[in-house]
C-alpha cells in the first residue's frame, strides 16, 4: 500500500524494476499502473544505470521501428526479487558475435539476416507444414503412452520444440539427443559452440535445403556462420516449447474457449495472434540504446539511454485491444508484439505458427477429456533470461 | 490505391504474405514480392492492414 502512495506521489521519479508477481496470462498488476502514468517508466538496469521500459503499444512499435536505437550495449534490466548482478555478458566477446543477429545494427545485421529469410517465409512454413505435423503426431504418440498424471512440457513442447529446431536449421539425426540435452537443458556456450562446429563439419559434406546448408553455400565468413548458427540454435527453440505449454495452459484455464476452438477449428487462424498477445514470452525484450537525443510522442531520450520494450505490457495496452485482460480466440489480435517488431522481430515467426498451431490442434483434438491437474505457470515464477522471460513450468494433465 | 514496396526495407518478416496473400508475396530471397500493386475494392482492407503489421515499415500506400 505505501508503495502505491509512493508511486502516486512522485510518478516519473521513482526507478522501478521488472515486477515478478504475474503470471503469462495474467501479468502483474504494476504493468497497469505504468501504463496509466505516461509511455515510459524509468527502470533500474543491472549494472546500477537508470533507463526506460515502454509499456503502451503505440510508443512500443514507434522504438522498435526506429533505426536511431542499437541493439548495443546489452544492458539487462533488473528484476524484483533477484540480485543486481554487476554485468550479464550475453556476448562471448569472441568473434562469434559477428553472426549474433540480436547484436547488430543497419547494413551488418541485414546482411547477416538474409542470408537465411528464405527458409523462414511464409511459403516455406508451409512446406514444413507435412513434417510438422509428423513430428508433432510421434510426440503426441509418445505422451499418450505416459502414465497420468503427465508433464506436457517435458513429454510434448520441449521435444516439439527441439525436433522442429532440427528439421528448419538442417540438424542431421545422429546429433538429436546431444542437441536436446545441450539446448533444452544447460550447457556452457563453450559446449554448445564445441557442438555446432561439429555439426557445420558434417553439413558441409551433405548440403541439403536447409538453414545451415543455405549459411555454408553463403558468402558469410566462418565466424559469422558460427555465431549465426548459435543463434538460431538457441532463440526460438525455448519460445516453442513456451508458447505450446502457455497455449494450453490459456485454454485449460478456459474451458469455453477450448470448447470453441474444438467445435471451430478455424479459429486457430486468428487465435494464434491471440495466443501470442496474451502468451507473449518477453517482459522486455533485448535492450536498445538510443544513438542520439531524440523525442518520441512525449517522451525525451537521451543519447546512450537504455530502453527496453515490453511487449507483456503493450500487448495488454487498452488503446490498442479493448478489454485486454480477456483471453479470446475470436478477437482480432494483430499487431501484437509477441514476437517483437521492426528488425529484429522473430525471423521463425512463420513456422512457429506452424509449430505452436499443430501441437495446439493434434493435442486438444486427439484428447477430449484432457484436463488440467495443476500448471505452474499460473501462479508466479521465475524469470527464465536475464532480459526478462516466463518460463515454460511444468503443466501436469491427465484424461479419462 | 497504389501499393508500392521498399525490397531495400524489407526484412522478410512475412507479415504481409500472411494477411493478404493475393497480393504480396516472397520470393526465394524470402523478400517480399508484389502480386498487385492495384487491389481491387474489396482486398483494399487486407493491404492497409498488411502496411500496418509490416516491421520495417516497407510498403506504402497511394489512396
Amino acid at each position: 500500500m505505501s508503495e502505491v502512495t509512493k508511486q502516486e506521489q512522485c510518478p516519473m521519479h521513482e526507478v522501478r524494476r521488472i515486477p515478478n508477481d504475474g503470471t503469462p496470462t495474467c501479468p502483474s498488476p504494476t504493468f497497469a499502473i505504468w501504463r496509466e502514468e505516461g509511455s515510459a517508466t524509468p527502470l533500474e538496469y543491472s549494472d546500477g544505470h537508470e533507463g526506460l521500459i515502454i509499456n503502451r503499444y503505440e510508443l512500443a512499435k514507434m522504438v522498435l521501428e526506429d533505426k536511431r536505437f542499437s541493439q548495443t550495449p546489452a544492458r539487462m534490466p533488473a528484476h524484483h526479487g533477484e540480485a543486481l548482478e554487476a554485468q550479464y555478458g550475453l556476448s562471448s566477446d569472441s568473434e562469434l558475435d559477428l553472426g549474433n543477429v540480436l547484436g547488430l545494427d543497419g547494413e551488418q545485421h541485414a546482411r547477416i539476416r538474409r542470408t537465411i529469410l528464405n527458409r523462414y517465409s511464409v511459403r516455406s512454413a508451409r512446406g514444413y507444414e507435412s513434417d510438422m505435423k509428423e513430428i508433432v503426431a510421434k510426440q503426441l504418440k509418445h505422451l499418450m503412452a505416459q502414465p497420468t498424471p503427465v508433464d506436457v512440457t517435458e513429454h510434448y513442447s520441449q521435444p516439439i520444440s527441439a525436433a522442429g529446431h532440427m528439421r528448419v536449421l538442417g540438424i542431421p539425426e545422429q546429433f538429436r539427443q546431444e542437441y536436446s540435452r545441450l539446448f533444452v537443458g544447460d550447457s556452457t556456450t563453450e559446449e554448445k559452440v564445441e557442438f555446432l562446429r561439429r555439426v557445420l563439419a558434417v553439413k558441409k559434406d551433405e548440403l541439403a535445403e536447409d538453414v545451415l546448408s543455405d549459411l555454408l553455400r553463403s558468402d558469410l565468413l566462418v565466424p559469422e556462420i558460427e555465431g549465426l548458427t548459435l543463434s538460431l540454435m538457441v532463440s526460438g527453440r525455448d519460445s516453442v516449447a513456451y508458447m505450446i505449454t502457455t497455449c494450453m495452459t490459456a485454454l485449460l484455464n478456459n474451458p469455453e474457449q477450448l470448447k470453441a476452438l474444438r467445435d471451430d477449428p478455424t479459429l486457430i487462424a486468428g487465435g494464434m495472434e491471440e495466443f501470442m498477445r496474451v502468451g507473449a514470452m518477453f517482459l522486455t525484450l533485448f535492450p536498445r540504446t538510443a544513438t542520439e537525443d531524440l523525442t518520441l510522442g512525449d517522451v525525451h531520450i537521451k543519447a546512450g539511454q537504455s530502453v527496453s520494450v515490453s511487449p507483456v505490457a503493450a500487448n495488454h495496452d487498452e488503446r490498442q485491444f479493448p478489454d485486454p485482460d480477456k483471453f479470446d480466440l475470436s478477437r482480432d489480435a494483430f499487431g501484437h508484439i509477441g514476437f517483437g517488431h521492426g528488425i529484429h522481430g522473430c525471423v521463425g515467426q512463420q513456422v512457429a505458427r506452424v509449430e505452436i498451431r499443430e501441437g495446439v490442434m493434434q493435442l486438444i483434438n486427439a484428447i477430449p477429456s484432457l484436463h488440467l491437474v495443476h500448471a505452474e505457470q499460473n501462479e508466479p515464477g521465475p524469470f527464465a533470461h536475464p532480459v526478462a522471460t516466463y518460463e515454460a513450468g511444468e503443466l501436469m494433465v491427465s484424461w479419462n | 490505391m497504389k501499393i508500392r514496396v521498399d525490397r531495400e526495407a524489407c526484412i522478410g518478416a512475412g507479415q504481409c504474405a500472411l494477411v493478404a496473400g493475393s497480393i504480396f508475396d516472397q520470393d526465394d530471397d524470402g523478400l517480399v514480392v508484389l502480386l498487385t500493386d492495384t487491389p481491387s475494392d474489396e482486398y483494399v482492407a487486407f493491404a492497409r492492414k498488411a502496411a500496418t503489421l509490416c516491421p520495417a515499415k516497407a510498403i506504402a500506400l497511394e489512396e
